[in-house]
């Protein structure tokens, strides 16, 4: 049995658009999104904001119910089933919100004990041991109010494992933290998937999917435009190559101009304070670096360089294509 | 076990996350400070008119006292979820709802209470209204009641922050209604017959009489059929309130009621 099923889940929202008038509007956020992860997993869903990653979660941890399709944790049918399901997942996401700010970490997790019915003579132990593998120890005390935004999305976490869930839900837990925070986290999530536990995970990062994840599904516009694992997908845009060329006041029809060249397959612009840096993804080097140089016209040009396609310029690439 | 445990400790633990910006700097002006000067108005008013005695106002505003902190701390038990977005980490728990619910009205009947006894106690005295030792324990149990009722009402209004944000503004003619309706300071007798048929149904028009009866003296045997009115609707209010919260859990998860903030 996988732990996870998602099968043509689809959901919209309707929603009135303005008090007067009885005018509805209605937003297809998950248009049939289908995926399986298996046990001891880490899948990764990728996509812009508004893709539908967020909707999608809601619905598999029973929050939402599916407009249509239909998805089963553990076996349990979220929209049926949603007692056994709730008991079997935790569930965590990013940012500031969703904690008691003003009582103290330990009582935000023992409130949390309670209502998952962690039993009262390990409660005290396993609210320890929670805060020791999320690096809260000794600030327990303290009132989550006074709290940075990497020790409340830890506190989230910890939260999210009181009753030892099998399948972990992780939206964007690491949006806004800093680098040195970031990595720590990856370092917990990868040693829950090590203690055996699925997890489910939404991100921005690409490097971060890159290092963490078995699998991935890239996300755009309520739809699964790729699945695959970081290699697979990487693949994607092998055989090719990545020009990086950094310009100061790079015209729009100049780089309009370069999308036209044959052998381009697609082009982003990177704004950076003072420069633009063009990732320009090809077929192949050799011949186009002199051309693409050629058609940037006369604007300065600072650092020209060759790579490897990386995670993003898939993913670019991916969601580019819409 | 699990059950009386979040009734309990759930109970507390939420009512402090939920409350603790209540420290004593907004606690006593609000609702204790606040209420007498309710009492003194009417009491003063009443005085000017000639009509009714000062025992009839202070014990009348006293008990409507409670109103406030259980309606709108009520609806706050779920509007407040909202505020700090905990409302669907909440909801995505096992938890039984039933304990939890009831876990979060406990706390707020107990401190209706508190408001109400010290409106009665402390508003008697600036008023020179003597009630008798012996007359305490009934009062007492009176505005027990009446608290429970009220705070059963404010879980219908709680219920209804499942679906809209407005419960405050709810509580508000609530408030407005018991202290117009339920003869807190217009006699029953004064009011238009179909508005006395609603105060049948309100909360506090029956304990409000029973305590100015045993005030006067009457035993609380003599009341008790008052007193089994005001429990009753209280009861009906609560299985109410717990029953509209279910169906709009249920049809949050269909329209995603719970997003809006
Ligand atoms: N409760 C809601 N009501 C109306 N539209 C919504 C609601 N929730 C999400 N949406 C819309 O659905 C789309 C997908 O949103 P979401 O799942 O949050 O995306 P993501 O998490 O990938 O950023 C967006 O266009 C968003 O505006
Ligand atoms: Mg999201």
């Amino acid at each position: 049995m996988s732990a996870v099923e998602a099968i043509d889940l689809r959901r919209s929202f309707s929603s009135r658009t303005s008090v007067l008038r009885r005018a509805k509007e209605t937003v297809e956020a998950v248009r049939g999104v289908s995926f399986v992860i298996e046990r001891g997993e880490i899948f990764g869903l990728l996509g812009p904001n508004g893709a539908g990653k967020t909707t999608t979660i809601k619905m598999l941890i029973t929050l939402l119910l599916p407009s249509s399709g239909s998805a089963k944790v553990l076996g349990y049918d979220v929209a049926r089933d949603a007692v056994k399901v709730r008991r079997r997942i935790g569930y965590a996401f990013g940012g500031d919100r969703g904690l008691y700010d003003r009582l103290s970490a330990q009582d935000n997790l023992r409130y949390f004990a309670e209502l998952y019915a962690v039993p009262p003579r390990t409660q005290r132990a396993r609210i320890g041991e929670l805060l020791e593998l999320v690096g809260l120890r000794g600030r327990e005390k303290e009132r989550v109010e006074g709290y940075s935004r990497g020790m409340r999305q830890r506190l989230h976490i910890a939260r999210a494992l009181l009753h030892d869930p099998a399948v972990l839900f992780l939206d964007e837990p690491s949006i806004g933290i800093d680098p040195v925070g970031a990595r720590e986290l990856r370092a917990t999530v990868a040693a829950l998937a090590g203690q055996g536990k699925t997890i489910l995970l939404t991100t921005h990062y690409m490097f971060e999917a890159d290092e963490l994840c078995d699998r991935i599904a890239v996300i755009g516009s309520g739809r699964i435009l790729a699945e695959g694992t970081p290699a697979d997908l990487k693949s994607r845009v092998r055989g090719g190559r990545v020009l990086e060329v950094e310009t100061f006041g790079v015209l729009d029809e100049s780089v309009d101009d370069v999308r036209r060249l044959d052998g381009v397959r697609s082009v982003t612009v990177e704004a950076r304070t003072q420069s633009q840096v063009l990732h320009v993804s090809m077929d192949s080097e050799a011949e186009l670096t002199a051309a693409v140089l050629g058609r940037i016209g006369d604007v300065r040009v600072g650092r020209v360089a060759s790579r490897e396609p990386t995670l993003e310029d898939a993913y670019v690439e991916l969601i580019g294509e819409r | 076990m699990s059950a009386i445990r979040i009734f309990w400790i759930g109970g507390l633990i939420s009512f402090r996350a939920l409350f603790h910006w209540l420290n004593p700097w907004i606690y006593v002006p609000t609702l204790l400070v606040a209420p007498l000067f309710q009492i003194l108005l009417f009491v003063y008013v009443g005085r000017a008119a000639r009509i009714e005695s000062d025992s009839f106002f202070l014990i009348g505003n006293a008990l409507q006292g409670a109103a406030v902190p259980c309606l709108f701390a009520m609806g706050h038990t779920i509007a407040g979820e909202r505020f700090t977005q905990t409302l669907g980490l909440l909801l995505t728990t096992p938890a039984s709802r039933v304990p939890l619910f009831l876990g979060r009205a406990a706390p707020v009947v107990a401190n209706g209470w508190i408001v109400s006894m010290f409106g009665l106690g402390v508003g008697g005295v600036l008023v020179g209204v003597d009630i008798p030792p012996d007359r305490w324990v009934p009062l007492a149990l009176v505005v027990a009641l009446a608290s429970a009722s009220c705070t059963g009402l404010g879980l219908i209004n709680a219920a209804l922050g499942l679906k809209v944000r407005q419960t405050a503004t709810f509580s508000n003619i609530i408030v407005g209604i018991l202290l117009v309706v339920c003869g807190v300071n217009v006699p029953l007798a004064a009011l238009p017959t179909w508005l006395r048929a609603v105060s049948e149904w309100l909360p506090l028009t029956h304990a409000v009489e029973a305590a100015r009866l045993l005030a006067d003296g009457d035993t609380l045997r003599s009341v008790v059929p008052l007193l089994g009115r005001e429990a009753g609707l209280a009861a009906g209010f609560i299985v109410v309130g717990l029953v509209i919260l279910r169906a709009f859990e249920r049809s949050s998860r269909r329209t995603a009621s719970l997003e809006r903030q």
